[in-house]
């Protein structure tokens, strides 16, 4: 069975093509990168996987449940359960500025009663350590770099204890000098094998950690490989051309 | 050293004519306050409900909210009190069991006339939050109305505060209306002292109780923006 499978998935806003056709599959512990220039619709197939997007048509299955049937959604309490099993980390962070760094962590498994109190707190301190936080836990969100915001951002997203981490250009919005430290937190979670789909424009962060890069242009995948048929060897003159502007 | 003694002498006269007032006015305290805390109690609850209907998918809804408060914002607040006293008693049919007491009345249409302007300065706040703070509960597992209660309200109430300040203030001098349907408040109080007395004194000490009712609710309410600085 796939952690991810997606077939054929379809999307328009309104007459506005995005997605015309989009097929891919991911497995347990890979992290893909999503990659190709803007406008591919890289961010909305994303967006469609965790249900904050509805898709047109195709399928879309999460570790082998359908949260999109042949363009057929199930009931509102079945996506939200099948949605239950990703986390996602945004381009803006979307901490929330009214929590101090820990509360921001610890307040989903408390809502979903997935942990007890004493449980979360312990938990939120183990993984503030692990991304490098220890010490900022009474910080409000205003007080962190964007570098820190978003390594709380992942931080959060793994209380829930995902079997999937989505990120939406996680480095899009930081200075060069800020991406290192968050691109460093996601490399150590590949190490682990957590399962990830990150849609990146850092090339070299893809070409370094990704087991598959889906190169999307033109409302589709152009090419789907490891990293080194996507940079070596591509297919499509695009990518080719994508890449040397790049690199 | 006559001139002084009269000086002082008048000083004094005037300064015991005015405790004397403010012993009348004290009794009036209680509805100028009743009045406000029953409408802040209701009128808020009542508001931020218009304000969930406002922006409800529905449109039958967001219209029946809209006409609301255009009828509550769109009137003036003393035509509303007379209505609600005056004239539902005199409706068709129903009128019978519509008969307020004044105070009762009063509470009424403060409560009906505060909620509009509310659900207003809710709607603002709500949409001062961006989206992003929806997407990140939604993917974390939120249901609709822990989002609501524990992401969407309170950042909505730290815009909302100077609002919301303005707005208690000007409630504590609206409450001065209801002398209009003899509600004996301050207000009334300091009327019959006037006329009684041929002195406007007594507008002078109604002032100053309402100058401190308004400064205490200033001084809250700069506490609850610092405490609420995020």
């Amino acid at each position: 069975m796939h952690m991810i499978e997606v077939t054929n998935l379809k999307k328009s806003f309104g007459s506005d093509v995005i997605l015309e056709g989009v097929s891919f599959s991911v497995e347990k512990g890979q992290t893909v990168s999503v990659i190709g220039p803007s406008g591919a619709g890289k961010s909305t197939m994303l967006r469609c996987l965790i249900d904050l997007e509805s898709a047109n048509d195709g399928t879309i299955l999460i570790e082998g449940q359908p949260l999109l049937q042949n363009g057929t959604y199930p009931h509102e309490r079945q996506r939200r359960a099948i949605c239950a099993k990703m986390g996602m980390v945004f381009q803006n962070f979307n901490l929330f500025p009214h929590l101090s760094v820990k509360r921001n962590l610890m307040i989903a498994p408390l809502n979903s009663k997935t942990l007890s109190p004493q449980q979360a707190s312990e938990k939120a301190d183990a993984l503030l350590k692990k991304v490098g936080l220890d010490g900022k836990q009474n910080a409000m969100p205003s007080e962190l770099s964007g570098g820190q915001k978003q390594r709380v951002a992942i931080a959060r997203a793994l209380m829930m204890n995902p079997d999937v981490l989505l990120f939406d250009e996680p480095t899009s919005a930081l200075d060069p000098q800020l991406t290192g430290e968050v691109l460093a937190v996601i490399k150590e979670l590949a190490q682990e094998h957590m399962t990830m789909i990150v849609v990146t424009h850092e090339m070299g962060f893809a070409r370094e950690v990704s087991d598959k890069i889906l190169f999307m242009g033109d409302k589709r995948i152009l090419e789907e490989g490891t990293p080194d048929e996507i940079f070596h060897h591509p297919h499509d003159p695009r990518i080719t051309e994508f890449v040397s502007k790049i690199l | 050293m006559d001139y002084l003694t009269e000086f002082f002498q008048n000083i004094g006269d005037t300064l015991s004519y005015m405790a004397s007032l403010s012993v009348g006015m004290l009794d009036g305290v209680k509805y100028t306050v009743g009045l406000f805390f029953i409408t802040i109690l209701f009128s808020i609850p009542l508001g931020l409900c218009l304000t969930l209907l406002r922006n409800s998918k529905i449109t039958a809804l967001r219209g029946v909210t809209g006409f609301y408060v255009w009828i509550m914002r769109g009137t003036p607040l003393l035509l509303q009190l007379f209505f609600f006293y005056f004239g539902l008693p005199n409706l068709p049919f129903v009128g019978d069991y519509l008969i307020l007491g004044r105070f009762q009345a009063a509470c009424l249409t403060f409560v009906l006339n505060y909620a509009a302007y509310f659900c207003e300065i809710f709607r603002g706040g709500i949409l001062s939050v961006d989206a992003g703070q929806y997407e990140a509960a939604q993917v974390l597992g939120f249901g609709k109305w822990q989002t609501n209660l524990k992401i969407v309200f309170p950042q909505m109430l730290k815009v909302c505060l100077p609002s919301i300040s303005n707005e208690c203030i000007t409630l504590v001098k609206d409450t001065a209306l209801i002398t209009a349907i003899s509600v004996t408040e301050i207000l009334y109080f300091a009327k019959a002292a006037v006329n009684r007395d041929t002195n406007a004194t007594a507008y002078v000490v109604a002032a100053v109780f309402y100058l401190v009712m308004t400064y205490g609710l200033t001084k809250l309410f700069n506490w609850l923006e610092r405490r609420f600085h995020f």
